[in-house]
């Protein structure tokens, strides 16, 4: 057990050195300085009980190969082996950013759908871009995330048992979080990554525990052989065809609210996610690009009720009826691609082309002019309008289109008709 | 109510027990150390509980000498147990005390009612001789009572009065026994043994094949090296010799 006290100075590999200027918080693995680092403030993990040379060597390669995607505090620089351990440093975690953690404890929600659905467009990218690059994370729980509550920006921490996939970090995560195959004794891979991500992603979007109904809430005392049964061999889906282990009122109460209210395709996907089949067959999980998808499709439903100003999703856009206050509301129209995909919009609704976090479109209310409901362009390139006559018009960032049936569309390479 | 608007996740609930020896040779800074380090290790696992969402941990104790006596009737969270300090006198009825922690070890008129569920509970032994009635069958009750099966169960030997052959059939083993030579040592093995309990008590396992109660056992046998007068009664003292440099 090795612990720093401010003004302790660390080497770090490039030949500088970093000097603790307090601590920030501690784990079973480790304790989080704020170290300055020429200036710079920074954080340093610092492990209690130096793990071993391959641990080193890894961190080493990870450090090197860089981070996969902004979404990522990511190790920036190694400690030599010193003062009976070592750690590594990473960037701050900004300030208005809580631990995911917070958001299940109820002592943050989200500002609005929008920010909850970019929360979980980050985290997908995030684990796109890891799998991408040939690693997995190995042990994916709820101690990983800091989210920013307005914008849904995150930040995933600890990734220092990433690996190449199929390497084994010897670290299997949490029970609650593990894939069935990993509780079951197999080690961690991509695989289970993803079952951890929709596991991540369901308590995101319903604040409770996907496989935490009546059947689990009835065992007096979750000692480790029964996590083995409920979280493993026995593992089923508050959801699932099989009823057994429904949510409870009075316990889970906030999916059992929400469930009925969020879109069916993300319904639909969970129940496949979640299903006995997928949940023993890890290679045909949900890869994160098709998440991606399901979030924007979400995303693409989501507008902003004229009648009562909230958020919600729309699943039939012939028959539009607002979750929040239950009347029919008008739509202004709609953003329709080529390959059947559509934007519903209202006024004072946000529209994202990609699935990136960055705002493409502003419905405003123009009050008074003769097309009242207009798209600005949010973006930082000039889009194309084509009208009906065929006049071509560019419109630059800031500027306007009216919702006008039949106008033609171009943002990027993608060619939308407003309907 | 709208629909972002969230209520708690349920958590459940991981009993720490404190298990008391006030004999009366306790007397003095032995027992004065204990109320010492429990009062202080208090806020620290009453933090541990509000960050945790797997689970929220709740103290109980339990003070035991010629007769047994709870502190509180219910189990309190950290931040709301008022420690009532203890005073040493009389004889060492563990073997009642193991009855009395039976009683608690349950769903009815127990500790273990939580409308959430549980986790297995921590229990922490402190002793600093041996039991003047009859702990066999005291324990014998508590050994068939599935709670204290599987808790994770550490002993805290004070000086070397202690019976650890009591402690090691109290906790199962002598790896859970943790013996301490001086009041330094038995106040920081009080925060440390009660801080390691509760935070693996409390987490989802980890799903290794190691066992919380092994984990625990690890984590204080190794954090025992750095405290002066104190020792895994399974691993006497090894030489506190840091080889480190040699390990490049
Ligand atoms: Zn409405």
């Amino acid at each position: 057990m090795q612990e720093l006290k401010t003004g302790d100075k660390v080497n770090l590999t490039n030949g500088v050195q970093a000097k603790i200027v307090k601590e920030l918080g501690r784990g079973g693995q480790g304790i989080v300085y704020l170290v300055d680092l020429g200036g710079k403030q920074m954080a340093l993990k610092w492990y209690l009980k130096a793990p071993d040379n391959k641990f080193y060597k890894n961190l080493e390669e990870n450090i090197s190969k860089g981070s996969p995607s902004d979404a990522f505090l990511w190790p920036e620089y190694l400690t030599r082996k010193e003062k009976g351990s070592y750690g590594y440093i990473m960037k701050l975690r900004p300030q208005g950013y809580y631990e995911f953690g917070q958001y299940l404890l109820a002592r943050r929600q989200f500002g609005s759908f929008e920010a909850m659905l970019n929360a979980a467009m980050k985290i997908c990218e995030g684990f796109y871009k890891l799998h991408l690059s040939g690693l997995s994370y190995q042990d994916l729980n709820d101690g990983n995330f800091f989210i920013e509550p307005q914008t849904g920006d995150v930040l995933i921490c600890d990734n220092d048992n990433v690996m190449p996939d199929g390497r084994k970090s010897g670290i299997m995560g949490k029970a609650r979080y593990m894939a069935p195959e990993v509780v079951g004794g197999k080690a961690p891979d991509k695989y289970s990554d993803r079952f951890s991500l929709a596991v991540i992603l369901f308590m995101l979007f319903f604040g409770n525990h996907p496989f935490e109904g009546s059947r689990v809430l009835a065992c007096p005392c979750m000692t480790e052989t029964f996590e083995k049964k409920f979280y493993g061999s026995e593992i089923l889906f508050i959801y699932d065809d099989n009823k057994e282990n429904r949510p409870v009122r009075g316990v889970h109460n906030n999916v059992l609210r929400r469930w009925p209210a969020m879109p069916k395709q993300l319904q639909d996907a969970f129940k496949e996610q979640f299903s006995k089949e997928i949940l023993s067959a890890p290679d045909k999980r949900m890869i994160e690009k098709k998440w991606k998808g399901v979030i924007q499709s979400l995303r693409d439903t989501l507008v902003r009720c004229p009648k009562c100003g909230n958020e919600t999703f729309v699943s039939d856009s012939a028959a539009p009826v607002c979750m929040n206050c239950g009347k029919l509301l008008d739509l202004s129209g709609k953003l329709v691609l080529g390959n059947g995909r559509e934007i519903l919009l209202t006024p004072n609704t946000t529209v994202y082309i990609d699935d990136d976090n960055n705002p493409d479109i502003k419905v405003i209310p123009v009050p008074g002019d003769k097309y009242p409901v207009q798209l600005q362009n949010v973006t930082k390139k000039n889009w194309v309008v084509e009208t009906q006559s065929g006049k071509i018009k560019s419109i630059e960032p800031g500027a306007c289109v009216p919702v006008r049936t039949g106008l033609k569309l171009s943002i990027g390479t993608l060619k939308f008709e407003i309907q | 109510m709208g629909l972002l608007d969230n209520e708690s996740i349920p958590r459940r609930q991981m009993t720490l027990f404190f298990l008391i020896d006030k004999s009366g040779s306790m007397d003095g800074s032995k027992i004065g150390s204990v109320n010492d380090a429990i009062e202080n290790v208090l806020p620290i696992i009453g933090e541990i509980s509000d960050e945790n969402p797997d689970a929220e941990i709740r103290v109980a104790a339990l003070e035991f000498s010629t007769d047994t006596r709870w502190l509180y009737d219910e189990p309190k969270e950290g931040k709301d147990f008022i420690w009532q300090k203890v005073t040493a006198e009389g004889m060492t009825s563990l073997g009642e005390a193991c009855r009395e922690l039976n009683k608690k070890l349950s769903r009815s008129n127990g500790f273990m009612s939580s409308p959430s569920g549980c986790y297995a509970p921590a229990i922490i032994l402190l002793s600093d001789g041996g039991p003047t009635d009859d702990f066999e069958s005291g324990l014998a009750v508590l050994k068939n009572n599935s709670w204290f099966k599987s808790a994770i169960k550490i002993a805290i030997a004070i000086g070397d009065d202690a019976d650890m052959e009591v402690l090691k059939q109290f906790t199962g083993s002598l790896e859970a026994v943790i013996k301490v030579h001086n009041i330094d040592a038995l106040k920081k093995m009080i925060r440390i043994i009660a801080v390691t309990s509760s935070q693996i008590g409390s987490k989802s396992s980890s799903a290794t094949d190691e066992s919380k109660q092994k984990q625990v056992e690890e984590q204080i046998t190794e954090a025992a090296k750095d405290v002066a007068g104190a020792e895994s009664a399974a691993a006497p003292a090894p030489s506190k010799q840091d080889n480190y440099d040699e390990w490049d």
